[in-house]
């Protein structure tokens, strides 16, 4: 697969993509400003997004009882499951190592 | 043809981080918004759509890795995303911090603001860390870059007709 053309063209495209990604977050860093013409776009581009996009959407979703009530319960019950998780990850691991 | 597992996964992770980097970085600030033409709307979908495949490859591999552990499978899978030590490790516990700082920002802009502006500054300077070491996973692996040469019109006999050895990788 590594050999075929095509997917040589999509690592190429892949590898130079993150590398002109890398490159506009060190300009976007290092150049001065914002001046006041990207801040007001950006503001309208928020704007608009509230009444187009998915922020919107979940914005008022999170205002309704039901999902804030399902948020409120994950969030006590995380914290137990992360525990959980982690005591299993120990003794699967001491398992492994009692059985070498 | 016979395609990994585990080398699809990495492909598929390469693919929708690439997503999730662009529309990312183009809402953390107005001096970012240039990057998709300050088209916040866009962005905000591209990266939450792609958050929840993130979130489910991420589970898939845990899952995947879990199953491994469980069944004694100490073999190393190099195009995996995550693994025990080095760059695997690393991906590991940067994918958990983002999934869990992007949950936060999600769910808390509603709730608590505090805890929303934290995990904000976390999935910030978190991403610019991945970012950097995307850069250098990359120029570590440079060698997948390699275009493959043309097969010879005379095989040599005497050395086997010219294999190439990066052939064995998948």
């Amino acid at each position: 697969m590594l050999q075929k053309p095509w997917f040589k063209f999509f690592i190429w495209f892949l590898t130079t993509f993150f590398f002109f990604l890398s490159a506009g977050v060190i300009i976007s860093m290092l150049k001065p400003g914002p001046s006041e013409s990207e801040v007001m776009q950006f503001m309208m581009g928020m704007m608009s997004a509230m009444d187009n996009s998915m922020m919107g959407v979940a914005m008022n979703l999170e205002s309704g009882g039901l999902l804030s009530r399902i948020i409120q319960l994950s969030s006590v019950i995380i914290i137990p499951l992360v525990a959980a998780g982690i005591a299993g990850g120990i003794l699967i691991r001491l398992r492994n190592k009692g059985w070498e | 043809m016979k395609v990994r597992f585990d080398f699809v996964i990495h492909w598929l992770y390469a693919i929708i981080w690439a997503l999730l980097g662009i529309s990312g970085f183009a809402m953390v600030g107005a001096k970012y918004g240039w990057l998709l033409n300050f088209n916040y709307g866009t962005a905000d979908y591209v990266h939450r759509l792609s958050a929840a495949a993130f979130v489910l490859i991420t589970f898939i591999s845990i899952c995947y890795e879990v199953y491994r552990a469980i069944k004694r499978d100490d073999k190393h899978l190099a195009w995996f995303i995550f693994g025990r030590s080095g760059y695997q490790l690393f991906t590991f516990i940067v994918s958990l911090i983002l999934i869990i700082t992007g949950a936060l920002i999600w769910i808390c802009t509603e709730l608590e603001m505090t805890v929303a502006g934290f995990a904000l500054l976390v999935h910030e300077y978190i991403s610019y860390i991945a970012l950097a070491s995307i850069i250098w996973h990359i120029y570590m692996k440079c060698h997948a870059l390699i275009w493959p040469k043309k097969a010879e019109a005379k095989p040599n006999k005497t050395q086997g007709g010219g294999k190439d050895a990066t052939k064995t990788m998948v």
